[in-house]
Order: structure tokens, then C-alpha cells, then sequence
């Protein structure tokens, strides 16, 4: 049995009808991907549409993910389903002004203001600043003489299913998966899994879905939603001399659960 | 072990077990850090011994005679073959990579998920032949056969699907979407509805298996609930499901997926199993490395057995 989307299936009857094909061709899903392909984000991206597919090949899906500038991206025609990019805030800003409507994850930039920006269609997959030092200042609470950092991902977090993350990213991109590579994956797998629970591929409702219902699965033991602010709730991981030392919200000091004790949790002040 | 000695010994394991109908009264435990399962009685519910089975146990289940334990050992890529009666290891059976749950199908046949490797295999125990690779999504979990045999599910976590396998023909013939990370399927008695636990989502799902489709879903309300082990009471009336680190067994109508009450038993807890007359339920507390006894009528925990390092999952012959 597949699943297709009611609102396509004018388009598979007519695939069918063209090619008189006895299986549909596969739906093809394009993002776009603007930014540097020599980081980790874009390693990122790659494992994100690599996984998105091997979910497609059950659902008739197909992930396509260009890596394209700005100037292209503004005249790409039809708009691609979501973007993902890597860049600074003020690139950010005005990249998501540009595209009203369609869904801009930013896999790179922590400030703070442009998470305030409260933008419609902004999604910040990394942890802002204010989470991570956050994050430190819960960790110093309980242990103040400890030198300290907050990660969004670490190569060599094992719980949950973290263990079979860092694998796969490690066996198939051949490199450690680090924050910017998790945000790249993340953000692909989000669109995957906005398009499959809608049966849509229209930006607007995959935007729509990943601001209000999404409960996505980033392999570090909870359900992660966004805030007002576009800012995706998270665990971090407490991270000393390099080797993971913990997780927050950090037990003891905050309910483990309570993401919003990390950073500004909403738009409203 | 030389052949014919081996061969020879399943023949008289196979002749008892045949022949003996009185069941061991055992509950087989996998210690997934402990490597190595332990085994309580469960009349005194006391631990009369425990085996050094190998590297990271984790899925366990009997042999349709229930003659053997299967255990999954992830880290040896293994099936793990235990006498029921003897407690002896008897044999390794190559699984493919990384096995972590299984189910054994009524015509002896395994069927298994290879973790790290996208698919789920379907394993002869007795002659070591792998009769079928079939690709699954990422993350394979949970199996279960249906009563007849007829099919099989598997979920595969990482792309929040229920796979349904046709048997003998090994087709994938439908593909269910389910709430995020879903661990484990059961079937109920009459075969005609399948549930699924989602953890990451907190979600218990019903299928009907005619018309492969999710016919209810609720999120369990207990707090912090991650819904990990499933099973389904003799009368099909009660599903237990076990809640992962909120510590918890809920107890729910398996018809309306309706709370009708829940239990404290140990931190962490993952795989349960039933009696037979489903009026105790054992449950794997795997940070408390506890045992936990609940009866089932009052809801109450009745003993509280220590047992290896992360017990892991548990079946019962009685």
C-alpha cells in the first residue's frame, strides 16, 4: 500500500496515464541549500536527504536537495518545499524576508536577536547563545569550579539513540557528526517528516506544521517542538576539555524535561 | 562442540521438551550491560541461577516448544541458544549485524531487526540459514507475528513506521505511520489488532491488521511517559505498557486505549511479559536492575527481585 497524498492524485494518474506505468514514479520533494558546502552543515544536509529517502523509498518519495545561491534561489521556480542555510544573522534575515512563506532553517548563527526577531518563517535548529550559557550557568550551579561548554551534538553521546546517529553519520559522510552537522540533518528530516505527517508539499503548510505541531525525534531522548521564536527546543550536552561531562537542563538544578529553562522561551516579553 | 555430540543433544533436548509438558516455571531475564541473563523461578520468584550468554543480550523469546531461549547479542551479531532446562548455551547462530529484538514465528523461524543495518531478517535457529533480508527503515525495533503467522510487523524508529511483512513470500505490502520512535509491536490473541508504543511521541497506537491502518492513538497521560514494552492480557481485554524512565506500568482498555490505572515499579522500565494467566506481570527496571512482580488484579508490586547490570527483556515459561 502507498500513501499518497489525496491533492496529487491527479498528478500519479496522470504520471501513470503518460507512462503507462504499472508503479507511480516517485514524488519528488526539492529543498534548496544555500551557504558553504565545505562545513559540516552541509555534511549535514547530505545525511539528512540520504535518511529522508531511505523513509521515501517506503512512501514514494524522493528528496532532492540543491545547493544553490541566494540569486538562483530567488528566481527558482517552483519555490523549493523548505530551505536550509548556513550564514550569518544579518544573511539569515534577510534570506527569510526574501522567501515569505517558505520555511528558512538556520543550521549556523546563534544571536539572540534574530531569534527575537520573532520572524514568520525563520527556524533556528541550533541552540541561541543565551540557551548554551544557560545551560553552563545550570551546569556551575552544581559544580563551580568546572570550565564548561554547551553543545547542541557530541560524536560521543551514546544516549537514547544517539549511539546509532553518530554511527550512521559516521559511516556514510566519514567524518564525526558534530552541532552543525546535527542541525543540517535535523533540518532535512523536519521537512521529510512535515511533508509525510500533511501529505503536503506545499511550503506554506509544511512551515505551518513544523511551527505548531511537529514533535520531532532528534535522537536525543525528546520530543523537540519550536517556540514563538522559531527556536527549536533542545537538550544540550555539557561538554568539558572536549569530552561530554553531562545534559541540560541539568538534573538537580532544573526538571530535566523543562527545555524553556534554557534561553528566552517566547516572543512575548 | 563436534557435530554429532551437538546434534545428538538437540535431539534429546528436543525429545523432553516434546515429551515434557510440565512447563519450567522460569522467567529468563536479558542484562543487557551484565551480559548475561538471569533466571528466576516464579513460584518463589527467588534468582536460581544466571548464565554468562555473551556480548549485550538484549531481545529474548522461546522456541514454539519452548524447549530453548533465543537472545539477541548485539555486539556478536549472534542468536544465542539457551536449553530451556538445562541452562546450558547450546549453540550461536549468525544473525547479521547488530540483532535487537525478535520474534519467533510458529513454524520455528526467526524474525529479527538488524539495528545499525536497515533490515529485518528472517532466521532458520535450527540449520543457521538466513532465509530472507528484507529492507526496512532505519532504526528497525520492535517485531511481532501474527497468531497465524501470516505476517509480520516491524517498526523502525528513526522513520516512526510499522512494516508489514508478508510470510513466506517476505513482501513489504504495507508501510504505517506511527507517532516518533516506535519500540515495539504486539499482536493480540485473535490476531485481527496490532499496538504500538511510540516513545519519543509518548503514544500507544491500535492497527486493525485487515486493513493495515491505525485505528486509534492516544498519548499515555502519565508524566514523562516514554511507552517502550507492550503486551495484551490472555482475554485481550487490558494492555500493559511499560513507561520507560517515568517508571511506570500503565494498564489500559485495550479496546478504548482508555488509562484505567498505573503502577510505581522500578527506574527506567522496558520489557515486560505476562503469565499465563496474565495475573503477574515481570518487568525489566533496567537502571534499578530490579525485577519487578506486579499483580496484575490489584495493580500492586508483589515482590522485587534483584537481578544483572540493565536487565534488558524477559519472557516466561509456564
Amino acid at each position: 500500500m502507498r500513501i499518497i497524498p489525496r491533492s496529487l492524485m491527479p498528478l500519479y494518474a496522470a504520471i501513470a496515464f503518460l507512462f503507462c506505468a504499472a508503479s507511480a514514479a516517485a514524488l519528488e520533494i526539492r529543498l534548496a541549500y544555500v551557504g558553504s558546502t565545505d562545513g559540516s552543515a552541509w555534511l549535514g544536509v547530505l545525511q539528512g536527504q540520504h535518511e529522508a529517502n531511505i523513509q521515501g523509498r517506503f512512501l514514494d518519495q524522493n528528496y532532492v536537495v540543491e545547493a544553490m545561491t541566494r540569486e538562483a534561489l530567488e528566481q527558482a521556480d517552483p519555490q523549493p518545499a523548505a530551505i536550509v542555510a548556513a550564514g550569518d544573522a544579518s544573511a539569515l534575515r534577510s534570506l527569510s524576508e526574501a522567501m515569505p512563506g517558505v520555511a528558512v532553517f538556520n543550521v549556523t548563527a546563534g544571536d539572540d536577536a534574530l531569534r527575537q526577531a520573532c520572524t514568520t518563517n525563520l527556524l533556528h535548529v541550533l541552540p541561541s547563545d543565551a540557551m548554551r550559557s544557560d545551560a553552563v550557568a545550570q551546569w556551575l550551579q552544581k559544580n563551580p569550579e568546572a570550565d564548561v561548554e554547551a553543545w547542541a551534538w557530541h560524536p560521543k553521546f551514546v544516549k537514547y539513540a544517539a549511539r546509532d546517529l553518530n554511527k550512521r553519520f559516521l559511516k556514510v559522510q566519514g567524518v564525526p557528526m558534530d552541532d552543525d552537522g546535527w542541525a543540517g540533518w535535523a533540518a532535512v528530516r523536519m521537512v521529510a517528516e512535515a511533508v509525510i505527517r500533511t501529505q503536503s508539499t506545499e511550503p506554506s503548510a509544511l512551515l505551518a506544521f513544523m511551527k505548531s505541531e511537529i514533535a520531532f525525534d532528534g535522537q536525543k531522548g525528546v520530543p523537540h517542538t519550536f517556540r514563538d521564536t522559531g527556536q527549536l527546543r533542545q537538550r544540550l550536552l555539557i561538554v568539558e576539555g572536549g569530552k561530554l561531562a553531562g545534559e541540560a537542563p541539568v538534573r538537580g538544578v532544573a526538571d530535566t524535561t523543562d527545555l524553556d529553562s534554557l534561553g528566552v522561551p517566547s516572543c512575548q516579553p | 562442540m563436534r557435530p554429532v555430540a551437538f546434534a545428538m543433544l538437540v535431539f534429546v533436548a528436543l525429545a523432553v521438551g516434546t515429551v515434557a509438558a510440565e512447563p519450567t516455571y522460569r522467567a529468563f531475564v536479558t542484562n543487557e550491560r551484565g551480559d548475561s541473563i538471569s533466571v528466576i523461578d516464579s513460584r518463589t520468584n527467588e534468582v536460581e541461577a544466571t548464565i554468562d550468554v555473551g556480548d549485550r543480550p538484549r531481545g529474548i523469546g522461546f522456541s514454539p516448544d519452548r524447549a530453548y531461549v533465543y537472545v539477541a547479542l548485539g555486539q556478536e551479531n549472534a542468536i544465542g541458544v539457551i536449553d530451556t532446562r538445562t541452562l546450558e548455551v547450546v549453540k550461536k547462530v549468525s544473525a547479521g549485524s547488530d540483532p535487537e529484538a525478535f520474534a519467533v514465528h510458529p513454524n520455528g523461524n526467526i524474525y529479527l531487526s538488524n539495528e545499525d543495518a536497515n533490515l529485518a531478517t528472517a532466521l532458520n535457529p535450527d540449520s543457521g540459514e538466513i532465509l530472507a533480508e528484507i529492507p526496512v527503515g532505519i532504526e528497525p525495533e520492535g517485531v511481532g507475528v501474527s497468531p497465524d503467522g501470516s505476517r509480520v510487523m516491524v517498526t523502525s524508529e528513526s522513520t516512526f513506521m510499522v512494516h508489514v511483512i508478508t510470510v513466506p513470500d517476505h513482501e513489504v505490502v504495507a508501510n504505517i505511520l506511527v507517532g516518533a520512535r516506535p519500540r515495539e509491536v504486539t499482536f493480540s490473541a485473535d490476531g485481527k489488532l496490532a499496538y504500538v508504543t511510540s516513545e519519543i511521541s509518548g503514544q500507544v497506537s491500535k492497527i486493525d491488521v485487515a486493513a493495515n491502518a491505525v485505528v486509534q492513538q492516544v498519548k499515555l497521560d502519565i508524566p514523562k511517559a516514554k511507552p517502550k514494552g507492550v503486551v495484551v492480557s490472555p482475554d485481550q481485554k487490558t494492555l500493559y505498557v511499560s513507561t520507560g524512565s517515568a517508571n511506570m506500568i500503565a494498564a489500559l482498555n485495550a479496546d478504548t486505549l482508555e488509562l484505567l490505572g498505573s503502577v510505581k515499579v522500578g527506574r527506567r522500565v522496558w520489557g515486560i511479559a505476562l503469565t499465563r494467566d496474565g495475573s503477574r506481570l515481570y518487568t525489566c527496571d533496567g537502571v534499578s536492575n530490579t525485577v519487578s512482580v506486579v499483580d496484575t488484579a490489584s495493580l500492586t508490586v508483589a515482590a522485587t527481585i534483584e537481578v544483572g547490570e540493565a536487565p534488558w527483556g524477559v519472557v516466561i515459561d509456564d
